[in-house]
């Protein structure tokens, strides 16, 4: 193993394998020569990763925390994602275009990932056995990802939005401060109150 | 035709003529009339498409309602891209609007291209990332501009949209009120 990674939890080391591993199938040995292109990068909460206008030079798994992405919307904003341990999470168009960012990468825990940047990225997947399979089933990956959350918030209710998510990611509602949980499902708070006690409700 | 799709290849990564030839004999020409069901929910896309001419939709319904989530005309890749990177069923319909003239690839022969060398993996990998960014430009687009805001984008990047395309599949597009639609329309004539 390299040194870099002595320090770290081995957990980090599976959330990093089983993410690659919905993509092919690879070997811990494969990891360790992949993890030889990343950096591990620690923060504090509450801190700007990205800030509009900046150029996003990572790609991020997070390991430990959570990041919550958003955009500035004149005088208030839209979270579009809520990443936590097992997520990848980044700007993405700027990531792939070198474009300046239009939205902001923010800590809401202390949050660790293991990172990698771009030219990084076409370095391994250049000279790594497999890699362009591999980069190529991970965009394909986050471009269904991305096509089915469209499809669904076109398809469903207010109401369905805020019981799928809940049902899915229980912990969230102690993890995260409710106005936030409401701008990411594009729900207004008011709404988001009156759903949450319909659940207190039904669970009794 | 093959010179259309060498300038869409271009954009996105570099081929030798040689390898641009491997590509080219894989690709069947295709034509469609209009309004016809090219992929219907429930079917695996096998096959997906670029198009030489004419004009297509792809849409999924929301109860009985249609809801257009992508407009494909000359120059871009027309499929239910989903199921066909997916082998699932389709969730959307693919239609055509105007009669389309394409080229066709298969399935089974685009993984064999990738299978034969990474540089068609790396050129998989673009074609992907272009559509997940037209995906990701689309949310942010509708997140960050009000209504009027996004007719008036739409209106002044497509105008050879507006006159091909019935004016309600472009409001289901742009996620506008049908009435919406139209009064911008008539509030855009009038200031002109």
């Amino acid at each position: 193993m390299n040194k870099v990674f002595a320090d770290i939890d081995p957990i980090y080391f599976d959330y990093a394998q089983k993410y690659l591993g919905r993509f092919m199938p690879i070997t811990r040995e494969e990891l360790f020569d992949l993890l030889q292109y990343c950096e591990i990068r620690r923060f504090d909460k509450r801190k700007i990763l990205v800030n509009v206008g900046e150029v996003d030079n990572y790609l991020n798994l997070v390991v430990k925390g959570l990041v919550r992405k958003y955009l500035p919307v004149k005088k208030s904003e839209v979270i579009l994602q809520l990443a936590t341990e097992g997520h990848v999470v980044q700007s993405e168009i700027s990531f792939l275009t070198k474009a300046p960012s239009m939205v902001v990468l923010e800590t809401l825990e202390p949050t660790i990932m293991v990172s990698l940047t771009y030219d990084k990225m076409e370095e391994a997947l250049d000279k790594f056995p497999k890699g362009e399979r591999l980069g190529r089933m991970i965009l394909t990956g986050m471009f269904i990802k991305k096509d089915e959350n469209r499809y669904n918030r076109l398809l469903k209710t207010t109401r369905q939005r805020f019981f799928d998510y809940i049902e899915h990611h229980p912990h969230m509602l102690q993890r995260v401060p409710q106005k936030y949980l409401a701008s990411y499902l594009q729900i207004k708070p008011e709404t988001f109150s009156r759903l949450k006690a319909l659940l207190a409700k039904r669970k009794n | 035709m093959l010179d259309q799709v060498r300038q869409f290849i271009d954009q996105h990564i570099e081929l030798t003529n040689e390898d641009f030839q491997t590509l080219a004999s894989k690709l069947q020409p295709v034509r469609f009339d209009k309004k016809t069901k090219v992929v219907d929910i429930g079917e695996v896309a096998t096959t997906i498409y670029f198009v030489l001419t004419g004009i297509s939709r792809r849409y999924f319904y929301r109860g009985k309602q249609e809801v257009i989530t992508h407009l494909v005309k000359e120059g871009g890749i027309m499929g239910s891209v989903i199921s066909f990177l997916t082998g699932q069923p389709s969730r959307y319909i693919l239609e055509t609007i105007e009669p389309v003239t394409a080229l066709a690839i298969s399935k089974n022969d685009l993984e064999a291209l990738f299978e034969s060398d990474k540089k068609w993996e790396k050129f998989g990998r673009r074609i992907i990332t272009s559509f997940f960014l037209q995906i990701e430009y689309h949310n942010l687009d509708n997140i960050k501009y009000s209504t009027r805001e996004r007719f008036v984008n739409f209106m002044k990047q497509n105008p050879d949209l507006v006159l091909r395309v019935p004016q309600k599949y472009l409001a289901s597009y742009l996620e506008i009120q049908p009435e919406t639609f139209s009064r911008l329309k008539h509030l855009m004539v009038k200031e002109k």
